[in-house]
């Protein structure tokens, strides 16, 4: 490769990943597109998109999926950020069995996580073998069955959360970073929160977005919890319409992927500053 | 190292302790236990499943009313609204007595919806399926774990003997004929029969709707083709071996068919009952042209069955949605959805089935209907054999 | 890297249990709500049918060659598109940071990853039959405008290497999202003082970059891995249950209507959770291997 004066390649292969990449990633987009668009016999319209907006399970939905989501992701960030960070600078050996922990998402099915859930906490939390109950079930109020959900959602967005804010802290010095700041007299939250936290905002954002698509788009933990989430809704819809399906999986793409844009551009894209090769 | 031994240790004793408080939690099945008849709100600690109520004869409608609006809502599960028509079902119980409907899983299959009653055995809360709507060999498995309480509607003298249980804890709701839904755009030769669908023209062009070693509606298709080939009722092996002709001519997809394939015209006939087929027809509104063709032999019925969880937060609320599916007007409703309701032959009878409605129900003169024996064994021989006839074919490569 | 402590403030040591006490919150958790409801896994796999305790369920896990084959198959699709999807994805991340593309296309592809990423199931699957499928738009414009028949060719959508393919999709944004913030980890300095000491490309890459990078790209591929293993809802859209992969059997046994052995279902749980171990232990070893460059 060829090096320019700025010390950047010119990188024909640089662009040919990315050409095939683009052509691999939106061919199958735009055959979906070309569906939805034929609702109408012989006509290129818009029609499955009116059904499909007009409906307003859509619309409230998505707003209550959209929440959820934003939910999870700063409850994983506040569980899992200060354990990472824990791990690597003091207990290296938890490290195994929390990746082996983070990974286990993966591997137990949704549908016996969310059976699971609902036999734990749908009874009462008491002291076992006494008659005292100290917490009314969660699936009682609707409250409640939004915090289990949310649990249930950081659970699955595990791994993928974990991940990425280990790998994130793998390439900042977290050890002269904590020390820098406890010789200037900080404590941990602020050493956390002020000082770690910024440092891996790109690991962050990655993680956030993973988040962010899994919760919207997830379908048998909200089903059988009876929350009414985007997912199901989706799902439905597939099961008995032929072109409202097509129109709506790509609309949610483009929002999901715009509301992404937007939360890069708020947080700076910190990313890019940082990266600059 | 002695902090993975202390590790080890601490892990062990979280494990046992947990383990020992998820034993101690709520008892297994049960079988139902006798309790009164109207109850007003579940307190929330309670655990007593619910149990056998006599038939409200002399109780009137009234009274099943206000003890279910006392209850507030039904929660259901596993009813798509395309499927009969509970769309309009349920909305026109909504209006009707007032009530909050709480949908869970419209797709869920019917040992998800068994699993869901093991699962909220102990919960009052939305998530806990009041009524069920399942395949028929569930009738009877369901009553044998003790999953679910009898009851028996107003209309119970109504309903033909063969669909339902004697003591009342299920009852068939509505029946439908095998069909095939043609995208006669793709594909303009329409199929009349089993025997057409070997024929090379529909190469690539058939599917199932679902997976013929758990779905219902698969499972039935294969027993459906078993009549058309010299089975019988009794005999569902000429269906595997149908299939498999079928397949190695190459016309079989594997995928699982569903409005979208149908319409791209991947899937250009599709196996399915006919109140699907023809509630797809109605949401095509022609784009593709399509058609729906009951085969000339081999007719096989196939019959769902309702009935109420033993556990059921809302046993009131559940008890008076019955009543509504099993009255003319809800019979009617899903005869609008194309199925046709289990008390047909009486509504006919009275000629109180409305001239237009019936003029749209498709002719299934000559539709056998299995016993439960006969379908539970077929179901055996279909799910345990497609494999070795047909199925998993689908390896790596070498 | 040696670690050197300031003189100012050394680091005070709290003793070793009060280092757990960091991370209970998240153990916490983890029994909370991962530990306990799969208690129930572990508990429902040794009770059959019946509702008798029984061992036969894990017997069946080697000696039933269904389910034997099930594993087998879930192993390669997994292993193949953690693989593929290990390297293209490593090569697309590669070419939005260190490559020199423009910057607003490495906002595009990381947005455009974070969505991709969850893509799956029934609209994955139509995307691809849409587009390749007998009568994708794709084949029938070769077969129009090129007279070109893949059909007949021989090509097929609905076979281990199509579904290998649309895996694929959700396979390189994962891979594209993790290694982003890796690569933007090779500090630019070193890539300079290699080069002042001599050293070439290629050198740098083999000796410098790759041992820093190899831990962050095996720990992806360990996830990818992990993530072809549990997807279920995309290959039964495409393949209709004919495809047997274990997510597919257990979904049969739970869910289904008929088969029902959930005992049975809950066992191969668990075997799926023995091989993510051993996958595990396994990129650990790798791991410690590699990590030996860092130090």
């Amino acid at each position: 490769m060829k090096q320019s004066s700025t010390g950047r390649r010119f990188s024909l292969w640089s662009w040919v990943w990315f050409i095939i990449g683009t052509i691999y990633f939106l061919v199958p987009l735009y055959a979906t597109v070309r569906h939805s668009l034929r609702m109408e016999r012989d006509v290129i319209g818009f029609k499955a998109y009116e059904s499909a907006f007009a409906d307003n399970n859509f619309w409230e939905t998505f707003l209550l999926s959209n929440m959820l989501a934003a939910a999870t992701i700063i409850a994983s960030i506040i569980l899992i950020v200060p354990t990472a960070y824990w791990i690597r600078l003091r207990l290296p050996q938890a490290r195994r069995i929390t990746e082996f922990i983070t990974l286990l998402p993966f591997v137990i099915p949704a549908i016996i996580l969310v059976f699971g859930l609902i036999r734990i906490y749908s009874v009462p939390i008491g002291i076992p073998f006494t008659e005292i109950k100290l917490f009314q079930p969660l699936t009682t109020t609707h409250f409640g069955t939004y915090i289990l959900i949310t649990a249930g959602y950081m659970v699955l967005a595990m791994p993928y959360m974990y991940r990425s804010v280990d790998t994130g802290m793998r390439t900042v010095d977290i050890r002269t970073l904590t020390e820098a700041a406890q010789s200037l007299g900080a404590g941990w939250f602020t050493i956390i929160a002020r000082v770690i936290l910024p440092n891996i905002r790109s690991a962050l954002l990655s993680g956030a977005l993973l988040t962010f698509a899994i919760v919207v788009g997830e379908v048998t933990l909200a089903s059988f919890l009876g929350v009414d989430a985007f997912g199901p809704y989706l799902f439905l819809l597939g099961q008995h319409r032929a072109y409202e399906p097509a129109a709506l999986s790509f609309v949610t793409f483009l929002m999901t992927w715009l509301a992404m844009g937007l939360i890069q551009l708020v947080t700076g894209g910190q990313g890019q500053a940082a990266g600059s090769h | 190292m002695k902090t993975r031994k202390n590790l080890f240790h601490l892990f062990s004793l979280l494990l046992l302790v947990s383990m020992v408080l998820a034993a101690c939690g709520p008892a297994a099945t049960e079988a139902p236990v006798v309790t009164e008849a109207p109850v007003v709100t579940e307190p929330p600690a309670a655990t007593e499943p619910p149990a056998a109520t006599e038939p409200p004869a002399a109780d009137p409608m009234a009274e099943l009313i206000a003890a279910a609006q006392a209850e507030g809502a039904l929660t259901t599960i596993a009813l798509p609204h395309d499927w009969c028509n509970y769309g309009e079902v349920i909305e026109t119980f909504k209006s009707k007595y007032g009530l909050e409907v709480n949908e869970l899983n419209p797709d869920a299959g019917s040992g998800d919806e068994i699993e869901a009653i093991k699962a909220n055995k102990d919960n009052p809360g939305p998530q806990a399926p009041d009524v069920i709507d399942v395949g028929f060999s569930f009738g009877s498995s369901s009553k044998a774990e003790g999953l679910i309480q009898p009851y028996k509607v107003s209309t119970w003298d109504t309903i033909p003997e063969i669909g339902k249980d004697p003591d009342g804890y299920w009852y068939g709701d509505y029946y439908g004929v095998m069909s095939f839904l043609v995208n006669t755009d793709v594909q303009p030769e329409v199929p009349q029969d089993w025997a057409d669908l070997l024929d090379p023209k529909y190469n690539g062009q058939i599917a199932l709707s679902g997976d013929p070693r758990v779905s219902n509606q698969a499972i039935q298709s294969v027993f459906a083709a078993a009549l058309a080939n010299g089975g019988s009722l009794d005999n569902a092996q000429p269906g595997l071996d149908y299939f498999a002709q079928v397949n190695s001519a190459g016309n079989l997809v594997p995928l699982i068919a569903n409005s979208a394939l149908v319409a791209t015209g991947e899937v250009a006939v599709r196996v399915t009952w006919d109140y699907n087929a023809l509630a797809a027809v109605d949401t095509y509104a022609g784009n593709p042209a399509t058609a729906v063709v009951i085969p000339a032999t081999g007719r096989f019925a196939g019959v769902y069955v309702q009935a109420i969880s033993a556990y059921a937060p809302h046993p009131n609320a559940a008890k008076l949605w019955m009543e509504f599916l099993y009255s003319d007007e809800g019979q009617t409703l899903w005869m609008k959805g194309y199925c046709h309701p289990i008390r047909e032959a009486d509504m006919r009878d009275r000629g109180v089935i409305p001239a237009d409605i019936l003029a749209k129900l498709p002719d299934v003169s000559g539709a056998v209907f299995p016993t439960l024996d006969q379908l539970n064994a077929a179901s055996k021989l279909i799910t345990e054999n497609w494999d070795a006839a047909v199925g998993a074919d689908i390896k790596a490569a070498p | 890297m040696a670690q050197t402590s300031l003189p100012l403030a050394p680091v005070k040591e709290p003793s070793e249990w009060k280092n757990w006490l960091g991370v209970s919150p998240f153990f916490l958790f983890a029994i909370m709500f991962i530990a306990l409801p799969s208690l129930y896994l572990v508990q429902g796999s040794f009770f059959n049918q019946e509702g008798q305790f029984t061992l036969q369920n894990y017997l069946d896990l080697f000696t039933n060659p269904t389910i034997v084959s099930a594993y087998k198959l879930s192993i390669q699709i997994s292993a193949a598109t953690a693989f593929g999807g290990g390297v293209f994805g490593f090569l697309l991340a590669y070419a939005i940071t260190i490559g020199g593309l423009p910057r607003g296309l490495r906002s595009l592809l990381i947005t455009f990853s974070g969505v991709a990423s969850n893509f799956a199931g029934v609209p994955l699957a139509f995307a691809f039959i849409a587009t390749l499928g007998r009568r994708g738009f794709v084949t029938l414009f070769l077969k129009d405008a090129l007279s070109l028949d893949i059909y007949r060719a021989g090509f097929d959508l609905y076979t281990f290497w199509g579904l290998c393919a649309i895996y694929m999709f959700f396979q390189f944004p994962l891979m594209v999202l993790i290694m982003v913030p890796a690569l933007d980890g090779l500090k630019r300095e070193w890539r300079e003082a290699a080069e002042n000491l001599g050293a070439s490309g290629l050198q740098y890459w083999t000796r410098i970059a790759m041992p820093i990078l190899l831990p962050s790209i095996l720990g992806s591929m360990i996830l990818l891995f992990g993530n072809a293993f549990g997807a279920y809802a995309t290959a039964y859209a495409l393949t209709g249950g004919r495809l047997g992969i274990v997510t597919i059997q257990i979904g049969a046994q739970i869910r289904g209507d008929v088969l029902h052995n959930p005992g049975l279902g809950y066992a191969m749980a668990m075997g799926m959770v023995i091989i993510m171990a051993v996958s595990l232990a396994f990129y650990s070893w790798l791991q410690k291997i590699s990590e030996r460059w860092l130090r």
